[in-house]
């Protein structure tokens, strides 16, 4: 069976606001100030605040994961409890998980450095290498809740989750699925931190209580990172609705470019034959940083000739490689839409990645 | 030639036998083994494992802004040679990259990042760390050629370089892109040797894939890059077609962390259907190369799947593994070896499985020892799986008129 346009049917997320089952109701955050590692000073970010997964997940088992395989098996267990799937009754062979990421399993592939520098290259530790593979989120979602359809974790700067939200969508299209868990989450770790520090792309807000400068407004300095996982189920409308499942959203098409000057195409192909004035958000990517931010600008005022509304999730989630999915639910948690309409996902990066998905809203 | 066909129209290699996919080929065909003991880096292990690496990498014109990793280089190489039959118009500008990987840029990454990050961004680090993610390796792709179309990583352990291939056959058909290079890159690194010996997975000798006394894997590096478009696309072209991608699989096992379904199931379900997708019987098949990494528990799980994928067919399957000659090549492997099975394609000879003297005994499986066997071939498989439970197949078809 191939399926010509997926619905959203379920959402579970791990972010800022916490593990949550459906949309984020809650819409103001702030940063949090990190006490996981050593800092110079204050430091904040859009952290996920620690949480027993067998509080959400009765008998998950996550001792030695890596936090990102720990939340994608969160987040993928709260989605498919909303989207009403009884695993028991469905051919599991059928169902698929595709991650996307933009460096994966970070906090154990630091732990392993730690023990190949602490113990010698020669007694590393057997548990924290694989733990560490790009793929191991996925392959846990998999293993937890026999999904023995194709595992794929995919990685693009900037467009990890778009990209993941691409691919599932040419699995069911194609027949190779009828059901996907799509994911895309990252963890924040000393190194990267660091690493945005030395770069020096941080806002003011990162090292301050000040409040976070809005994506697209004039105090804009750059920007504060986040982390998290988020997941949605997605199915034929049918499929859902046969079980009583809600339907979010329904995926309609997608282009995604790797040229920055390509970014209005990217799009003008994905909103194909609609029209503009059918278009009523856009979910953006920007982060508040300027370069960042007068790109994605430059794309939307390239296409749209008038006004459109635009929502900016990062100045409440924060800047991850993979926000693309957690930007799409809370866009559709936030959106106030009355009317069936069309919402573009756009996904940027300063180094030309551009994606762009439209999402029909019932 | 299947609905679903996918004609390959470009391959470009490096491997451990040198650059370049006539260097690949032309190892095979005189079974020549490319397993030594590690000495690009010193790995801190006891003894120097017996790994394949590449020696004198090709030079390759730099580019400002962009730091390369060797599993980038090894990459951009591999996609330079598959590119080299390509016209560069505006089609092949519009197209994209898929390109796996599972080490990236920890090649060039020290422990010492861990005790103080800054220190280590500050004393030289910085540049190195750009490198590091599991994109990157598509992004050079991309940059180097002048891609515009999409350049994403695969990281799916080592079915990474099957599963890219497949996944861009499906971006081919449904018209989203005139073209995909796809495939998969990995230079051996300290992190990984220390990471595979810490799961006593490594044979200190040269490996001994489906062998009763196999003893486990041996590392390799390399590099294989497809170019993959519609039979439509490459005939306006005008450009030969090397190979048809007839069908493809990919499962999970859903089974454990680092270890196979015992029983193969997810790896047998994933032939299965990727014979079922390309409408050929298990008969039809001439050859399997197999995902064979010498570990104890991967072959006997690799053994009952083709025994089960392959039940009913007239005459036992088959079977080597070319890990044999070069070593595991992680997220490469599954490019790697879909360029090895289109080279025995299309020279009609199946590679035999070096030092595979003693058999794990299946009556399904006909394998392939000694010297090359010359048939031939027009219909074959390649197999992969990795950690995680990872499970792809890829089947290939000569055109018409190459035989």
């Amino acid at each position: 069976m191939t399926l010509a346009r997926p619905s959203v049917t379920g959402i579970g997320t791990v972010s800022p606001f916490g593990p949550l089952r459906g949309l984020i109701r809650q819409r103001e955050m702030s940063p949090r100030t990190i006490t996981g590692w050593p800092t110079n000073g204050m430091r904040r970010a859009f952290l996920v605040e620690p949480f027993r997964p067998t509080d959400i997940i009765p008998g998950l088992k996550t001792r030695r994961l890596d936090r990102l395989s720990v939340w994608c098996l969160v987040a993928a267990g709260l989605a498919m409890q909303d989207a009403m799937l009884n695993l028991e009754q469905e051919d599991r062979s059928r169902i698929a998980v595709v991650l996307g990421t933009g460096i994966g399993c970070i906090e154990l592939t630091e732990q392993f450095f730690q023990s190949m520098a602490t113990n010698g290259y020669a007694k590393s530790d057997p548990i924290l290498f694989p733990e560490g593979l790009t793929n191991s989120p996925a392959s846990h979602v998999a293993r937890v809740f026999g999904l023995r359809g194709p595992n794929l974790t995919l990685s693009h700067k900037g467009v990890s989750g778009e990209g993941a939200l691409m691919q599932a969508t040419a699995l069911l299209r194609t027949g190779q699925a009828d059901v996907v868990v799509v994911l895309a989450g990252d963890t924040l770790t000393r190194t990267v931190y660091e690493w945005f520090e030395a770069a020096g792309v941080l806002s003011q807000a990162c090292l301050s209580e000040i409040p976070v400068p809005l994506p697209f407004s004039t105090g804009c300095d750059g920007f504060v990172p986040g982390e998290g996982a988020a997941a949605v189920v997605m199915e034929s409308a049918e499929r859902a609705t046969a079980r009583g499942a809600r339907i979010y959203a329904t995926f309609s098409t997608g282009h995604a470019t790797s040229n920055a000057k390509a970014g209005p195409l990217a799009v003008r192909r994905t909103l194909g034959l609609a029209s503009l004035a059918d278009v009523n958000l856009v979910v953006s990517s920007a982060n508040g940083s300027r370069a960042h931010d007068d790109l994605e600008l430059g794309i939307i005022q390239e296409v749209f000739t008038e006004k459109v509304s635009v929502v900016a999730p990062k100045s409440v989630l924060g800047e991850s490689d993979s926000s693309g999915i957690l930007r799409l639910i809370a866009a559709l948690s936030w959106s106030k839409h009355k009317d069936p309409s069309i919402a573009l996902l756009l996904g940027a990066s300063t180094t030309g990645n551009t994606a762009a998905i439209t999402f029909d809203l019932p | 030639m299947g609905e679903n066909s996918v004609a390959i129209t470009g391959i470009g290699v490096m491997s451990p036998f040198g650059p370049g996919f006539t260097s690949l080929s032309s190892g095979l065909l005189e079974c020549r083994s490319c397993l030594r003991p590690l000495t690009i880096f010193d790995s801190g292990l006891e003894v120097s494992p017996t790994v394949a690496e590449i020696r004198d990498l090709p030079a390759l014109e730099e580019k400002s802004g962009f730091r390369l990793s060797r599993t980038d280089r090894l990459a951009v190489l591999a996609a330079l040679e598959a590119a080299r039959s390509a016209d560069k118009s505006a089609d092949f500008h519009e197209s994209g990259a898929l390109i796996a990987t599972t080490v990236a840029g920890l090649t060039g990454i020290n422990p010492a990042i861990v005790a103080n990050p800054a220190h280590f961004y500050h004393e030289g680090g910085f540049a190195q760390v750009t490198a590091y993610p599991a994109y990157h390796p598509a992004d050079a792709v991309g940059a180097w050629l002048e891609l515009n179309g999409p350049c994403w990583g695969v990281s799916v352990a080592c079915a990474s370089g099957a599963i890219s291939i497949a996944l861009a056959a499906s971006m081919v058909l449904s018209g989203e892109v005139p073209m995909m290079l796809a495939g998969g890159s990995d230079a051996l690194a300290a992190y990984t040797v220390s990471g595979f010996n810490s799961l006593q997975a490594l044979d200190p000798e040269p490996c001994r894939p489906f062998d009763k006394n196999r003893k486990g894997l041996n590392m390799g590096e390399g590099a294989a890059v497809l170019v993959l478009e519609t039979i439509e696309h490459a005939k306006a072209r005008n450009v030969p077609i090397l190979a048809l991608l007839r069908g493809w699989a990919m499962t999970n096992d859903a089974f454990h962390p680092t270890a196979p379904d015992e029983q193969g199931r997810g790896l047998a379900q994933c032939i299965t259907s990727a014979m079922a997708m390309a409408r050929v019987s298990s008969d039809d098949v001439g050859y399997v190369n197999s995902h064979g990494t010498g570990t104890p528990l991967n072959d006997v799980a690799e053994v009952k799947a083709y025994e089960a994928a392959f039940r009913g067919r007239r005459r036992p399957i088959p079977v080597s593994s070319t890990k044999s000659y070069f070593g595991h090549t992680l997220g490469a492997a599954g490019s790697l070896e879909a360029a090895v099975t289109i080279a025995g394609m299309r020279a009609s000879t199946l590679f035999p499985t070096l030092r595979l003297t003693d058999p794990i005994e299946s009556a399904s499986v006909d394998w392939l020892t000694g010297t090359p066997r010359q048939q031939p071939l027009p219909l074959a498989m390649s197999v992969s799986a990795g950690f995680g439970g990872s499970n792809a197949a890829l089947i290939f078809e000569l055109p018409d008129g190459v035989l």
